[in-house]
């Protein structure tokens, strides 16, 4: 990463809310797709209720001529759709912010600080002969002349998006966005940036949500095999990689619930396939069992997780880190596993292919720990460049290592096979010292083997011997110890000072969130080392102890009610850390970790509590 | 290249009790391999829990013994990715009809080009006699202590309504029968289901003798295609007969996934970067 200063002089948040129905997450859509094809960064946050009609809907773009982190702590920009959306959202508009609202259904409070512009969303609408919500294209229209988008650009948009509707809905929706970029004119607002389209500005760049980004990840690492089922908010994992699959040669099947389909792919698996289940919490737990069956079979399964708000139903649509603990420990029994958890959209296609990589490489299960908000957050990445990709059956563990990812070089990695020799009276299971053994694939003559979930011999039979259990347990686990210690070779996953004595780590999503709470941190004088592992399980121990090694103070945060990365870290590396967790179904932003760091750096001055 | 019934036996020496049925289920099985003359290499046989869910040890194949009631969609699994294989379920009465049941109606709807072979003995043996979905009314097990107070399953019905496109029963007191019925249930394109009644020695709720009474072939005139007829004849329980009950044609959950990658053949046709460049365009 780059360390240019935390400065920037586009920056802002709109903020779009209103009942779902409304089209507020596809006019966020559109307005965001706009601002990606100029030269500017672009990064959403969408939350919706779990009802198709009804209830509070929200979109959240951030625009910024430099990478964007997260989604921001405070909202320049507010157009609200009715008056339960501005109830809800007000509180989050800075001072000095703008409100749009429409007056036929919303009536703000009176506010000094805040500048309101009435722009008739319903009326406009109705006049475009617009049946049904038009109200969003209408508001697109007013954002598009408040941000100076060029009306070419926002037609061809909507001619895109409505155009499978039939010509005269495409005619309408644009009439009615002329229609608010009018309304906009008349408001006498003073144009804000200039978000003229420039086609050449971002060549490089496309715009991806998370679940995107993890199905072209799994796509490039050569998955082919893709069996799911339905589960917010996971499933457009599964719909990505359903419209993907037969495009390259792959197959994707709809299951009838989470067993079948991880059933499926340890079939798949075995048959010699690279493959994948998307699910989210209640599936993973579905899933247990067999996850452990892939463990024991040493089958190589990726299972890409999104989490949201739990336990049980909980909060189908809202973000939450908390099945770290059931990603981890959830097994009847010791079975090795490896957890991922890409920390940007970006991140979720290179973690996605290392998944499969490591997945290939051990034959282990690999989770892939997602959330909703990374899951449905739209930004803008660089396109991943092809040329860099190198594909090989088989890598010598010693000479190169792929577990190592390097946005040169990306090595896309598939199962060790046997050789003819060691097909010769072969053994599947074969203790090596890596832990590693050769896997046949199903039609080759001679490399028939019994995979069975009993405890099992080298060739596979099942043998329930003191000796054949402990020296197998030690054979499958030795391959996460291989792992773990490649990982010491990795490059350092934490960023800041080293003169630091706060430490802040995280996981996942809120590496963003993070990154700019510390850059807020340094402007106000404190300085904060930040650690971010990207496969929490198994962990690089020494690199972690040399984190910690030198810090007063430990911050864990994450968005759950238990801190549970913060126990992992606690049982593994004996210290006592700061805990700040988020509960709320929502992101946590810069200034909330801004907060527990100068509340830490303040207690820090008074020379008291945790001692590391 | 003439194969012999050792080619498909494994060096996993059987766990069953002396007399039990199943041996005359991998009999049958090894025959219908030999007759129909596939490869062991070519052969994935996936199987569930219980005694029966131990046949996959047995055979020199590609053998996955996984999960109690995944045996199903475990083999889908790997039908769906390497349609080039002949590819078994293999599970007992608890497996397909209690724990797994759920799992039958969809692999009949998809219609996976795989063989089930239910071997029902209408007992739990393996965990030592306690009663499954098709133990006799008022059988007396360790868990149903005052007799069985719930009618057992009708199975066979049950898959002939569930669609599946080839439904037969048989037994393992008649190896021959089982035999032929096996080579059709793998010639047969789609999923296809044998119920095959095989007594249990140890905790038995009926024995070979009066399964053999009982059980007679289905009627010469039998019209496989009539659906209504075959569930009425399955119903029956005095005879109960044996052969196919049900089979029709339809296409196979493998043969649609094809269908789904073909149009796109020409795409793939340079090389893997290539491909993997479109793809990204589709988001642009």
């Amino acid at each position: 990463m780059s360390s240019r200063p935390f400065r920037s002089d586009v920056n802002f948040v709109v903020r779009i809310g209103g009942e779902a129905g409304d089209g507020v997450i596809s006019c966020g859509e559109l307005f965001a797709q706009a601002a990606a094809r100029t030269e500017y960064h672009v990064f959403t946050y969408i939350t919706y209720p779990s009802e198709i009609r009804g209830g509070f809907s929200m979109v959240q773009i951030r625009i910024r001529d430099w990478t964007i982190y997260s989604m921001g702590s405070r909202v320049d920009y507010l157009v609200v759709f009715n008056q339960e959306s501005y109830d809800k959202t007000i509180s989050g508009l800075r001072e000095g912010g703008m409100v749009i609202y429409d007056p036929d259904t919303v009536t703000p409070e009176p506010s000094e600080t805040t500048r309101f512009f009435a722009v008739p969303l319903t009326q406009l609408a109705r006049e475009s002969g617009i049946s049904g919500p038009g109200k969003n294209v209408v508001a697109l229209g007013a954002l598009g002349h408040l941000f100076d988008i060029d009306p070419v650009a926002l037609k061809k948009l909507i001619r895109d998006r409505f155009l499978h509707k039939g010509d005269a809905v495409v005619e309408r929706n644009i009439k009615a966005m002329e229609a608010g970029y009018e309304a906009g004119k008349a408001c006498g607002w003073q144009q804000r940036f200039r978000l003229k389209a420039d086609p050449d500005a971002k060549a490089s760049y496309m715009m991806l949500s998370g679940n995107e980004a993890v199905a072209l990840g799994a796509i490039a690492a050569g998955c082919r095999f893709v069996a799911g089922y339905p589960i917010t908010p996971a499933t457009p994992i599964f719909e990505t990689l359903c419209r993907l699959m037969p495009k390259v040669g792959g197959k994707a099947v709809q299951m009838e619930d989470e067993i079948a389909s991880i059933s499926a792919i340890v079939g798949a698996a075995f048959a010699g396939e690279k493959v994948l289940t998307p699910t989210s919490g209640p599936g993973l737990q579905l899933m247990g069992e067999q996850i452990n069956l892939a463990s024991m079979l040493e089958l190589p399964v990726v299972i890409v997780n999104v989490q949201r708000g739990g336990p049980s139903t909980g909060l189908p649509t809202k973000t939450e880190q908390s099945d770290l603990k059931f990603a981890i420990y959830g097994t009847a029994g010791e079975s090795p596993r490896v957890v991922l958890a890409p920390s940007t959209v970006e991140d979720c296609f290179y973690q996605t292919i290392r998944a499969f990589n490591i997945a290939e490489i051990f034959q282990v299960p690999v989770v892939v720990l997602t959330d909703q908000s990374i899951g449905y957050r739209k930004a803008t990445v660089r396109i991943p460049d092809f040329e860099r990709f190198h594909f090989m059956p088989f890598h010598d563990l010693i000479e190169d290592n792929p577990v190592i990812p390097n946005p040169q070089h990306i090595d896309v990695v598939s199962r060790l096979e046997p050789t003819s020799e060691e097909l010769v009276d072969y053994k599947r299971f074969r203790i090596t010292d890596s832990g590693i053994s050769p896997i046949s694939r199903p039609g080759t003559p001679g490399g028939q083997y019994l995979a069975t979930g009993l405890e099992h011999t080298e060739k596979g039979h099942p043998d329930y011997t003191p000796e054949n259990h402990q020296a197998m347990t030690a054979k499958r686990f030795r391959k996460i110890e291989v792992l773990s210690n490649l990982l010491e070779k990795n490059p350092r996953e934490y960023y800041g000072s080293p003169e630091a004595r706060i430490g802040i780590i995280g996981w996942g999503s809120t590496e963003g969130a993070i990154r700019e709470a510390r850059y807020l941190a340094e402007q106000e004088g404190v300085l904060v080392r930040h650690l971010h592992p990207k496969i929490v399980l198994p962990m690089a121990d020494r690199r972690i102890r040399y984190f910690l090694a030198e810090l007063k103070h430990v911050i864990v945060v994450e968005e759950n009610y238990t801190g549970q990365f913060a126990h992992f870290i606690r049982a593994r590396f004996g210290i006592r850390p700061i805990e700040v967790h988020k509960c709320q179904g929502l992101p946590i932003t810069p200034r909330e970790i801004l907060a527990a760091i100068l509340n830490v750096a303040r207690i820090s001055d008074e020379q008291s509590i945790t001692r590391l | 290249m003439s194969r012999a019934s050792q080619d498909y036996k494994s060096a996993v020496k059987p766990i069953w009790c002396p007399g039990c049925g199943n041996y005359g289920a991998m009999k049958a099985l090894t025959q219908a391999f030999l007759d129909l003359d596939i490869a062991p290499e070519s052969i994935a046989m996936v199987s569930g829990i219980g005694c029966s869910g131990r046949m996959s040890h047995f055979f020199n194949t590609y053998s996955l013994h996984g999960t109690h009631g995944r045996a199903v969609p475990t083999a889908l699994g790997v039908k769906a990715a390497r349609p080039d294989l002949t590819v078994l379920a293999v599970g007992g009465d608890g497996d397909g009809l209690s724990i797994g049941g759920g799992h039958i109606s969809h692999a009949a709807r998809k219609n996976t080009n795989i063989t089930y072979l239910l071997l029902d003995n209408r007992i739990y043996g393996l965990t030592k006699g306690q009663a499954s979905p098709t133990t006799d009314f008022g059988h007396k097990t360790k868990t149903s202590p005052f007799g069985v107070d719930e009618p057992p399953m009708d199975a066979l019905p049950a898959f002939i309504v569930y669609d599946a496109t080839f439904v037969a029963r048989s037994s393992t007191v008649h190896v021959a029968e089982l035999t032929e019925l096996l080579k059709a249930g793998i010639l047969h394109k789609g999923f296809s289901i044998l119920h095959i009644l095989t007594p249990c020695v140890t905790y038995p709720v009926f024995d070979a003798r009066t399964l053999k009474a009982t059980l007679q072939p289905l009627p010469e005139d039998h019209d496989r295609k009539d659906k209504m007829a075959a569930i009425v004849r399955g119903y029956s329980t005095n005879p109960v007969f044996t052969g196919i009950f049900f089979q029709t044609e339809k296409p196979t959950l493998e043969e649609r996934l094809e269908g789904q990658a073909q149009p796109f053949a020409p795409e793939r046709s340079g090389d893997e970067l290539d491909m993997l460049r479109k793809v990204l365009y589709d988001f642009a």
